[in-house]
């Protein structure tokens, strides 16, 4: 496993690395710079701001010691929140961003696992129909359209959560149900497939015969191998929670990553921009790393390499 | 490595209660007390530092954090026909009285007693001058520095222009590093005065290697403006210069490497070389109260500037202990407004509390405020709607008609012009009456009354109506005949032989729509055919500065209550020009009015340079905006103005 972590790590870097390269020239090549406005600067004035963020070097230059600083976490400040650097924006934005989708994932967790597993068992009963239809509409429906349609409800029809902001826990359940929607419905339907295969098994039906109670069975027989389809889902959903939430934040004016990502990018904020990929891409790569790894646990037959 | 059994059972239950910690996490949020009064400041700030912020929202901040001399504020009036209340700098600020010298050049200040730093040290004059130094410096790299261009020496300092036997102040390479690890950024290292003698600007030959070498070319092209200063450094006695006793001869660069010229003088690398500031620079404190300041012309707006954010003043001491930015955190910084920050959540909020050494502290009423960085219209009106908010900045423009009923909706005309800019060097709009025809052609009362629908005015000049004592010009009312007429003399009847006619404008659906009214309307009056370009925010900016366009929407907001704001823009070369548009009578009426002193007579001239511009079209004004605000009716002393400023503490809850 030592070794499996050894070569995650230095893939990690490489991907970092090409990243970095890729998107340091690539921003620069977008026509515009962070400090164009519609009303413009007099030359002098926009070689002084130039030299300061080390604007008036080439290119090749600024790209090496920007690398330099991005490999000991340095992001430098940020071009257009001037009184902070990259990194507190980070600071910041993170937890706002870690709150929403852990709660966004939990709830996916929960609500889907729960559902798919009833589905499975009372297969083509009420129950069932009614959660998979729910499910499919879940998927199809993008988070944004199920945002205006909460805020509808819950925010003038029946006032219990406020519109938007930040700072208490009533502000972060609609964003987090939103956001968390899709991904209920596609976990509920993998749990009902994984689990209807696993009851078919010839082991649950030795378990069934051993005399067991459904519930015995259900919960410490077949979850365990009905959840793998879920599980390798994971990653790819934290992919999407991740992506997600850059709409979402703006809907509900939520300080996190996915707002300053957007920002950083359309107003040509270099550092900013920077530091919100290389952040994502690291959280990505460590999150399918642990879906790997925890595969492997749940999973006798699967080992890790 | 095999994961034994133990591990395995225990995997679900050790991820579960991993779970169940982050959600615990998440679920703990500390309480916050609700602010007296919310508002949506638009986007997030870029920063409360007056020497550099540049925007409507940091305006909001820093007039709350921050006092300058005088204050720009709503007179004690009912509004006039269109909503408006007038404004006027008062001496309600720093200064609490002022006064002009006959020929309108010396402006003296006199600071009041009573104005303290939130840390209980009394605002002097020296402050100004040490602040407005910093906004001037090079280094600062501040947007607004040439707002104080309308002082004597001010420009050639933020330029870093000195001149040949005039005083100049050097700073050598010796600035130690700032304990706290932040930039300085201003000048620390040693400084010496003297007077400039010679500039060398010739690259050096012992820093020349041999031809064809690479990196000698980079080196050539990155001196080529780091000439090299020979100066006459006067001695100092007890921290004041001797200017009247010869000095010593010494030579400077910037540029790294080479340390002796041909001649085998020493070359000392420094840091800055500008004019003088004290010498050069007519900022001058008299006394501790009195500040002075010389002008270049005679500038009749000049009040409404030191009214303006850029010439508040800032906290030496603060500046100087934790460094750029470190000193705009909240635990760290001074300032000497009505308000101070409590703190700051990046993209969220910006906390004020009532500062109790504010000098007029008994009449501010709201102890707390937020200012939310609300980005989405839709959501800010949401948050509105549903009490989060106390006022709303700006609404989405479909459900203006709406609100349009409503009591708490205030909207009324602003000093802000929305115009096409029409690129003089592409043929066929270098032909003037092609031009016209443009303008004649288009139903501006149609777009402000089906597009953006809020009350706007249909523009027939381009400078805004409601300037004390000036009259705009005229363009001429829609008139599709009289288009198709010039258009038939200028050689195009009915449209045969125009090239396609591109509008580039920046992705925004009220953009798209006004093009396609136009578009529709020079297609059907004048046989136009036209092609609609949307590009994102940086590359239009960038489209629009290489001129590389044919016709590219624009707009233009005030920057002071004087029409010069929105006339000098198009002097010949003008940064913001763009429209390769050059007339030397426009030149010089704008000329001629920077130097006129009686106000009257100047305004003429300005009428009558706006008159020209109007004949000669390289821009077409299309609408004047309105300043667009819902207010929640317990807050009492917000009134709609020109400029659209509210200072929040002259804001009160309704007893």
């Amino acid at each position: 496993m030592i070794r499996f972590l050894l070569k995650r790590l230095g893939w990690m870097v490489l991907t970092m690395w090409v990243v970095f390269t890729a998107s340091f020239f690539l921003m620069r090549a977008v026509p515009g710079g962070p400090f164009d406005s519609e009303k413009k600067l007099p030359p002098v004035i926009k070689r002084n701001i130039e030299k300061r963020y080390m604007m008036d070097r080439p290119l090749l230059e600024q790209y090496w010691s920007h690398l330099w600083a991005t490999a000991r976490c340095d992001f430098g400040p940020s071009y257009k929140l001037e009184d902070y650097s990259v990194n507190d924006v980070i600071a910041q934005g993170f937890p706002v961003s870690a709150s929403l989708g852990i709660l966004a994932m939990t709830f996916a967790l929960s609500l889907g696992l729960v559902s798919g597993v009833v589905s499975a068992v009372l297969r083509n009963s009420v129950y069932d129909v009614g959660f998979m239809v729910a499910a499919t509409i879940g998927i199809a429906v993008p988070n944004f359209v199920l945002a205006s349609l909460m805020i509808v409800l819950f925010v003038f029809f029946w006032p219990i959560f406020p519109a938007a902001g930040w700072g208490e826990l009533r502000q972060i359940i609609l964003p987090a149900l939103c956001l968390g929607a899709p991904f209920a419905g596609y976990i509920s339907r993998l749990t009902r497939t994984g689990m209807l295969e696993v009851l078919g098994l010839d082991y649950i039906r030795t378990a069934y015969a051993k005399g067991l109670t459904t519930r015995e069975v259900v919960v410490h027989h077949a979850l365990r191998g009905a959840v793998l389809p879920v599980v390798s889902y994971l990653g790819p959903a934290t992919a999407g929670i991740l992506t997600g939430s850059l709409v979402l934040e703006q809907i509900f004016a939520l300080p996190g990553m996915g707002s300053h990502f957007i920002q950083a990018a359309t107003q040509r904020d270099y550092t900013l921009a920077m530091g919100m990929v290389m952040v994502y891409t690291f959280l990505l790569f460590v999150m399918n790393t642990l879906v790997d790894l925890s595969y492997s646990m749940i999973d006798p037959r699967v080992e890790v390499d | 490595m095999a994961i034994n059994y133990q591990v395995r059972r225990f995997f679900p239950l050790a991820l579960l209660a991993a779970c169940a910690l982050a959600v615990a996490w998440v679920v703990s949020f500390g309480t916050l007390p609700k602010a007296d009064f919310a508002f949506a400041n638009g986007d997030q700030i870029q920063t409360v530092d007056p020497s550099k912020a540049t925007g409507a929202p940091e305006g909001r901040i820093i007039n709350a954090l921050f006092e300058g001399l005088l204050r720009q504020l709503p007179l004690e009036q009912p509004p006039d026909a269109t909503g408006n209340v007038p404004l006027k700098p008062a001496t309600r600020g720093v200064a609490d009285s002022y006064s002009v010298s006959e020929d309108g050049l010396v402006y003296t200040f006199s600071i009041r007693e009573t104005a303290t730093w939130s840390n209980g040290r009394r605002v002097t004059a020296d402050d100004f001058v040490w602040s407005w130094r910093r906004t001037l410096h090079p280094e600062t790299g501040s947007k607004y520095s040439y707002q104080l261009y309308y002082i004597r020496g001010a420009q050639a300092y933020n330029e870093s222009r000195p001149e040949v036997d005039q005083a100049v102040e050097v700073e050598l390479d010796d600035r130690p590093a700032h304990p706290s690890g932040q930039e300085q950024l201003f000048p620390r290292g040693s400084i010496l005065r003297g007077i400039l003698r010679e500039v060398r600007n010739v690259a050096d030959p012992a820093e020349n290697g041999p031809a064809g070498n690479a990196e000698t070319a980079a080196t050539d092209a990155s001196t080529a403006d780091r000439p090299i200063y020979v100066v006459e450094i006067k001695p100092q006695k007890d921290g004041r210069v001797l200017w009247n006793q010869p000095g010593q001869r010494r030579v400077f660069s910037s540029r790294p490497g080479g340390s002796a010229t041909s001649e085998g003088d020493r070359v000392e690398r420094i840091r800055h070389l500008l004019p003088d500031f004290e010498r050069t620079v007519r900022i001058r404190a008299t006394d501790a109260r009195t500040l002075v300041v010389t002008l270049n012309n005679r500038t009749p707006f000049f009040p409404d500037l030191v009214a303006f954010y850029p010439l508040y003043p800032v906290c030496r001491e603060c500046i100087e202990e934790h460094g750029s930015p470190g000193w705009t955190l909240p635990q760290n910084i001074v300032t000497n407004g009505p308000y101070q920050l409590q703190f700051r959540r990046i993209r969220d909020r910006v906390r004020l509390r009532k500062s109790p050494r504010y000098w007029d502290a008994a009449n501010v009423d709201l102890e707390t405020i937020d200012a939310m960085a609300v980005k989405s219209e839709t959501t800010s009106l949401n948050m509105f709607m549903n009490g989060q908010l106390d006022w709303a900045t700006t609404v989405p423009n479909p459900v203006i008609p709406q609100l349009k009923k409503r009591t708490d909706f205030l909207s009324a005309p602003m000093l802000t012009v929305y115009f096409y800019r029409l690129n003089v060097a592409r043929p066929p709009l270098d032909n003037a009456r092609v031009r016209e025809a443009l303008n004649l052609a288009i139903d501006k009362r149609r777009i402000v009354e089906q597009v953006t629908s809020a009350g706007q005015q249909p523009a027939r000049s381009f400078v805004p109506p409601g300037l004390r004592g000036y009259q705009s010009a005229f363009c001429g009312e829609y008139d599709p005949q009289r288009a198709r007429t010039l258009l038939a003399e200028a050689g195009f009847p009915n449209g045969t032989g125009i090239p396609k006619i591109q509008i580039v404008y920046n992705t925004s659906e009220a953009h798209r729509d006004i093009a396609q009214v136009i578009s529709e309307d020079w297609n059907v009056n004048l046989g136009v055919q036209t092609e609609l370009r949307n590009l994102e925010w940086g590359t239009f900016l960038d489209t629009l500065s290489q001129g590389d366009y044919m016709v590219a929407r624009s707009g233009w907001i005030g920057d002071y209550p004087d029409p010069n704001t929105f006339l000098d823009m198009f002097v010949t070369g003008g940064a913001n020009n763009e429209t390769n548009w050059s007339n030397t009578r426009y030149d010089d009426l704008i000329q001629t009015a920077q130097v006129e002193t009686d106000a009257e007579v100047r305004m003429g001239v300005l009428q009558q340079a706006e008159q020209l511009l109007m004949q000669e079209l390289p821009i077409i004004p299309i609408y004047f905006y309105v300043s667009i605000n819902m207010v929640n009716p317990r807050i009492e002393g917000f009134s709609a103005n020109i400029q659209d400023i509210h200072p929040l503490h002259i804001l009160r809850r309704k007893k």
